[in-house]
């Protein structure tokens, strides 16, 4: 039991908000902070198989909650708090083939969509987004520039990352730096 | 050095999502080996022309340990594959 309260501060409270670049309408880019819910991190045991049916229902229920990166290696993510004991209610599921780690405390995720929005992530990745080569539920772990971050699509036009909590902010500046030939929302939400 | 590397779990990706570890070929003394064996196996290093076998790390990616097989000369790669797959542990 903790002795004292931890005071919640989202992690893009202060980061720039507002309308920037180009004043153009046709591919405009939005960019939004999302709720800092629950960030679960679930490792595969060594052995336990293929568990792609079985981790979507660690997940709230809603599309796209449970993300893959790597072999036995997934991000579970939810606009929900959960408690420690919501979260451990959830290890009977995995039958042991699996474990949950709290990351809540340590990556937050940032929503980008608009027309452009595959031209603006391109200039930061190398990682081929063409519809075609990353559908709608795909996610990769890669850089965006120098900074890790797992790039999920959501939408035809819009994706989420998922970035360490300490680097988010200094995503957010240059995904608004790189968004500004086609003009960009960013909404922080405050 | 080779620009692009073909990880098997992740696809095609720049060298700069990687950490080299180095040659995968070398093998852990036993504990009594005796001190040469030791300082052979942290500190000397081949510098080898031509095809060689390392560890990479995907470290911004999938995190996990490939083997590459590539040319220091040439920079052609020849194979990527998962550590773990490769049955040692070096």
């Amino acid at each position: 039991m903790a002795d004292f309260a931890l005071l919640h501060r989202p992690a893009l409270a202060d980061a720039k908000s507002g309308s920037f670049g180009a004043p153009s309408t046709v591919k405009r880019i939005t960019l939004a902070a999302l709720p800092e819910g629950h960030v679960l991190h679930v490792l595969a045991a060594r052995g336990s198989g293929d568990l792609q049916g079985l981790i979507p229902r660690i997940g709230d229920g809603t599309p796209h909650a449970a993300r893959p990166y790597g072999p036995g290696q997934w991000f579970v993510i939810g606009d929900a708090p959960l408690s420690s004991a919501e979260i451990f209610g959830k290890t009977p599921i995995l039958d042991g083939k699996a474990s949950i780690s709290d990351q809540g405390h340590g990556r937050v995720r940032i929503g980008i969509n608009g027309a452009a929005v595959e031209t603006v992530l391109a200039k930061g990745t190398a990682v081929d987004l063409a519809l075609s080569n990353f559908p709608v539920g795909h996610s990769a772990m890669t850089l965006i520039g120098h900074i890790s971050a797992l790039l999920s699509r959501t939408g035809k036009e819009s994706f989420e990352l998922l970035v360490l909590r300490g680097f988010a902010e200094s995503l957010w500046d240059e995904l608004i730096q790189m968004s500004l030939e086609f003009g960009v929302d960013a909404h922080t939400g405050k | 050095m080779a620009s692009l590397i073909a990880c098997p779990h992740c696809g095609p990706r720049p060298k700069e999502e990687f950490t080299v570890r180095g040659d995968a070929g070398i093998t852990r003394p036993a504990p009594d080996a005796g001190e040469d064996a030791w300082y052979a196996y942290v500190y000397l290093r081949d510098n080898p022309r031509g095809r060689h076998r390392e560890h990479w790390h995907h470290t911004s990616g999938c995190r996990r340990w490939l083997v590459v097989e590539r040319d220091t000369m040439t920079h052609t790669i020849y194979t990527v594959a998962d550590a773990s797959a490769e049955g040692e542990t070096a």
